[in-house]
This record gives structure tokens, sequence and C-alpha cells, in this order.
């Protein structure tokens, strides 16, 4: 089968700076791939251009079957995003920015299916700015879906959400994917990627420089000879944390 | 379309729980209207007029009989000298003589008619302005019952004269024309500032909703809106102040629309070249507030200074102000502010390039 996002020597340069020097790589359909990096790798630039928001200066990128650089409008058809540093309008009920976003894409929807599908359907009279972070990001996912896109493009979800909140984002996101959307995200949070993503794609100064799953990519560093010299233990800080304080969802 | 209505439906719905929003958009000019037309100045325009009789004749007593009945006009009578200097000392707005030769007759040919000679105080422009309108209308009246010729003009001249102008029928249209200023400049400055820092339009931008659809139902909203706000500030200026609106209110509400395009435009324009809510608001004032003041909207344009009156006369809320006015107090119709209308086309026209060339969505 077709990958569903193909990407061939992208290309994008600010003056310069590199930004996005010669990226490929593909991600299968029904994959939850996570591109991983330090600040300034490169990562939301290729997103932004996987996105049709941002145009590259070269190379292809193929998503979902429409080729992004001659049709970035037909592509934003197809998809869902989350994007960082991005708001609602204000003075919007929860209810109304699922409504509101589907105009955009010319839909009619059922908003409180789509917002029971994130656990949001007891927030639906509240306005969307009152809402927890957690919860925001949640809306912003229902928000994501309106359109019933092949792949959703999710830019640091978890950032910034308490440990509760974060692992039932994960919940969340394998529930999307096992109704058939491809996951796309990016995270500085390793963990989230070892624990959330089949594979995962390193990028540093605007190249990959590994592409694999968890597990293979640590098996081939440990092949290298890498050892930690730490001794093994059978749980960590987070676990404790969430002994103490219970997997329950914190709101507000 | 569908999107375009749609999005203008649920942006008004929006506006409607913004506190904020509504506070300067329909409390702020309605509490503009209440301070100035209650505190005010008295309700009516009251003209103190002085009179010198030279002529001293009966033509001219009944000449001063027939002003005495219009009630605008406070008059009193004294010698020349004495009149003039309380004309300076500010206690009469407006000196009449009556030249020595007055009569009430048609001219003989070749002679020349008597010449009534009028002293304003300038400092009382509001003042000298309607009385000089009575008096001339009172005269022409004269001169047509005197010469039988166009009564059907007589007529119209009979209703302005018949009228009490209060203050508040001057303010309501300057209130309605500051409005549509604020509504135009303010909601799209600080509305685009806010949505672009806080990435709301990047956001919308990720949808396939095409920009020209998103920015017709932005215009599209606060053009609704404008016509709402002329509609209750009219609604209460005739209700709670008694104003009359002499002119059409669609001929009023054309005028306030192409004003709002105007203003819209220039909006769009300022925000173009602004990134935070704190240069949003200096521009915005420095845009607005001029025109506050040049443009006639508490008190008559006479009052301008001379060297800002070459700049005040063409600004665009002089324009809109102007033809509000004239549809508003004397019944003018859209023929008849031609001139004002013409000038809000080329401020719409020119606004429009600059609104073009310097707005972003990003």
């Amino acid at each position: 089968m077709a990958p569903i996002v193909s990407v061939r020597d992208l290309r994008k340069s600010y003056g310069q700076i590199k930004a996005v020097d010669g990226v490929s790589f593909d991600v299968q359909e029904r994959e939850i791939f996570a591109l991983l990096g330090p600040n300034g790798a490169g990562k939301t630039t290729t997103v932004e251009i996987l996105e049709g928001l941002r145009s590259a200066d070269s190379g292809t990128a193929i998503v979902a079957g429409v080729d992004v650089r001659k049709d970035p409008s037909g592509v934003k058809e197809r998809i869902g995003v989350q994007l960082q540093q991005s708001a609602f309008p204000e003075n919007f009920l929860a209810r109304e920015i699922v409504d509101l976003f589907a105009l955009f894409y010319g839909r009619r929807v059922d908003s409180m299916a789509i917002l029971r599908s994130v656990g949001l359907e007891d927030k639906a009279k509240q306005k969307q700015d009152k809402l927890s972070g957690g919860q925001r990001q949640r809306l912003s996912i229902a928000v994501a879906l309106v359109n019933e896109p092949r792949v959703l493009f999710l830019d640091e979800p978890t950032t910034g959400l308490d440990p509760q909140a974060r692992r039932n984002l994960w919940e969340l996101v394998r529930a999307i994917r096992a109704r058939g959307t491809t996951v796309f995200l990016t995270t500085h949070y390793l963990d989230e990627a070892e624990a959330l993503c089949d594979r995962v794609a390193i990028m540093d100064a605007g190249h990959i420089v590994a592409l694999d799953s968890p597990p293979a990519l640590i098996e081939a560093l440990l092949k290298r000879g890498f050892r930690k010299p730490v001794l093994q233990q059978q749980a960590n800080l987070d676990d404790v944390f969430l002994d103490v304080t219970g997997h329950a969802l914190r709101e507000d | 379309m569908r999107q375009i209505l749609g999005y203008t439906v649920m942006l008004l719905r929006a506006y409607a729980r913004d506190r904020t929003a509504l506070f300067f958009g329909f409390f702020f000019p309605l509490l503009f209207m209440v301070l100035f037309g209650v505190l005010n100045f008295g309700g009516s325009v009251r003209v103190n007029l002085g009179m010198v009789d030279e002529a001293k004749n009966d033509q001219s007593a009944s000449f001063i009989a027939t002003l005495g009945k219009i009630d605008t006009l406070k008059i009193t009578s004294g010698e020349r000298d004495a009149q003039l200097a309380k004309l300076t000392a500010g206690d009469l707005d407006l000196v009449l003589v009556i030249p020595s030769n007055f009569r009430i007759a048609p001219a003989a040919p070749g002679s020349s008619v008597p010449t009534l000679s009028l002293f304003r105080n300038s400092a009382r422009a509001e003042q000298g302005a309607v009385g000089g309108a009575i008096l001339n209308s009172v005269i022409d009246q004269l001169s047509f019952a005197v010469t039988q010729t166009a009564p059907v003009v007589s007529l119209k001249s009979e209703e302005v004269t018949g009228r009490n102008l209060k203050y508040v029928d001057f303010l309501t249209p300057g209130i309605v024309g500051m409005t549509i200023m604020q509504l135009g400049i303010s909601s799209v400055a600080f509305a685009f500032v806010a949505d672009r820092q806080r990435g709301v339009i990047r956001r919308i931008m990720a949808t396939s909703i095409p920009r020209r659809s998103y920015m017709a139902a932005h215009v599209l909203q606060r053009l609704i809106l404008a016509v709402v706000q002329v509609l209750i500030l009219l609604a209460v200026a005739v209700l709670a102040f008694k104003v009359t609106v002499v002119g059409g209110l669609p001929s009023l509400l054309a005028v306030a629309v192409l004003g709002a395009v105007v203003f819209l435009n220039l909006g769009f324009a300022v925000t173009g070249l602004l990134t935070t809510e704190n240069q949003a608001a200096v521009a915005t004032q420095i845009v607005t507030l001029p025109q506050m003041f040049l443009s006639g909207v508490f008190f008559s344009r006479d009052a301008v200074p001379a060297f800002l009156k070459p700049v005040a006369d063409y600004l665009p809320l002089t324009f809109l102000n102007d033809a509000l006015r004239a549809i508003a107090t004397t019944g003018a119709s859209l023929a008849d502010v031609s001139g004002q209308i013409i000038g809000l086309v080329v401020w719409a026209i020119l606004s429009f390039i600059l609104a073009y060339r310097l707005f972003r969505l990003d």
C-alpha cells in the first residue's frame, strides 16, 4: 500500500539558515508517527509544509494523495491539524467552536458526538477560553477531527499538561488511530514517543538523523556498544507520582 | 455563500457575548448622547438676537413682530453701538441692523433693495448658524409673499423656521457618525491584532476556508452592526430625547453604510501596520481623535480654527457627519448631499487601496 505521507528531498531556507535541508521519509496509513528533535531542528517547519501552511523551496511532499506544493488547500481539506501557539476565537462556546470549524470545511457535523468522542460533552455550553489546559487540547483535537481527516497532525500536543492529562491524551490518540486515522505528531517528551509511536524520526539541523521504531532504535544503539551506567530501576518518579495522585483526570 | 453567512451569524452571536465590545459599541455612544443631551446645554438652541431698528416704520415693526413669533429667537431692541458692544461681550449672539430705507415692497427697476446687516459673534458659531438660517428663511418668505412667486418653496422654509432646532437634534447625527467611525477603526484593529497575536487566524487559515470568505464574513458582520447601531441610537434619540429626524431613514442608513465601508477600510489599513494591542490603542486614537474634534461631532465645524479648516473639510468623518446631519435635521435627500457622498466614495476607493496594500492576516 502506498504511504499516506511521502516526503522526498524537502528543502526550505530562511536567508542563510537551512531550516529543512533535504528531508525524506514515508508514513504508512494508520501509523502513529513522531518527528522528534531539539528546538530549531526544523520539525515545525517540516510539519507546516506538510499542512500546506508554508511553502517549500524544493522537493516533493504528498499527503493523503495530494501534492502539497501544488494544492495546499486540497491538503487542508484532507488533514486535521493542531498547531503550536494557536488559539480559538473568544466568546465562542466549546460546541460552537466545533460547529464553526465544521463550517470552515463546508460541513455540517453532530458537534455533540464529536465532543463526546474526546470526553467533553458536559463542557459543550462552556466558553472555550474557560476550559482547562487539558480540556482545551482535547477540544483542539475534536476540532481537528471535524472534517474526518485521513491524517491528524499534532504539534506538541501534551506540552504544559499534567501527567494525568498527558496519559488521557495518549489514550485519545490511540483511539483515533484505532478508528483508522494516521497520526503524525511532534513532541519533546521521549517517553511519550516511546509509549505512543510506531515509528519515530529524529531531526537535527534540518536533517533526519534516525528513523525507525523506538525498540529498533534502542537495539541499534545497544549493538553499537552503548551501555548506560545506571542501576536498573523497577519504577521511576513518574510511576510514584501517578501512584500517589491516581490516574483520574484532573480538571480546572 | 452559506459559509460566509453562517460565519457572519456566528460572529454576531459571539459579539453579543462580548461585554467590552458591547460597551464601546452601544453603551458608550449612548452615554455620550445622554451626557451631552441631558446635562446639556439646555435643550434647545436659544439665539439671542439684538435688534437695531433704524427705519422705525410700520413695515420694520411688522418684520420684527414676525421674527418675535419664532421660539428660538430671543429678541432685544436697542441702539446700534450699545447692541454691538453687547455682542462683543457675548451677551448677544447676533445683531441685526434694519436700515432706514427699509420697506417691504418689490424693488423698483434699477434701484437696489434695502440691505439688512447681520453681525455675528464668531465665538458662538452654533447660535450664529441657527439664527442666520432662520433670518434667511424669514426674508425669503417675505419676498415670496410680496412678489407672489414660488409658493411651493415657501412651504418648505416654513417647516425649517417652525422647527425648534434643539442641541440634541444637532448632536444625534454627530454621535451616529462618531459611532460608525469607532466601529470601523477600533473593532477591526483590536480584534485582528489580538487574533493574529494569539494565533487564532493561523488556526483558521489551516482549514480550507478561502481567505476572501473569511474576510467577507468579518466585513459583513461589521456592516450589520453599523446598521443596528444607527437604528438603536436613532430610536433612543427619538424616544428619549424627542429628537425629530426630518429626513428619510433609508437615506440615513445608506449614508451610514457607505461611511462604515470607508472606516472599515481605514481600520484594515491601520491594522496592517500594527503588531501589538498597545500599538492598536495608540494608532486608533491617532486616527479617530482628530476627527472627533475637527469633523463636527459635538459642535459645529464653524468653531474649527481657520488654519485647520482645509484639513477638517476633507476628513471622512466630516463628509459623513455633514451628510447625516443634513438628512436628519433639514430633510435633505441623497441628491442634496451628493457632494458629501462623492467625498465618501473617493475616501472609500482610496482607503480600499490602502487596506489592500497594507492589511495582512499573518
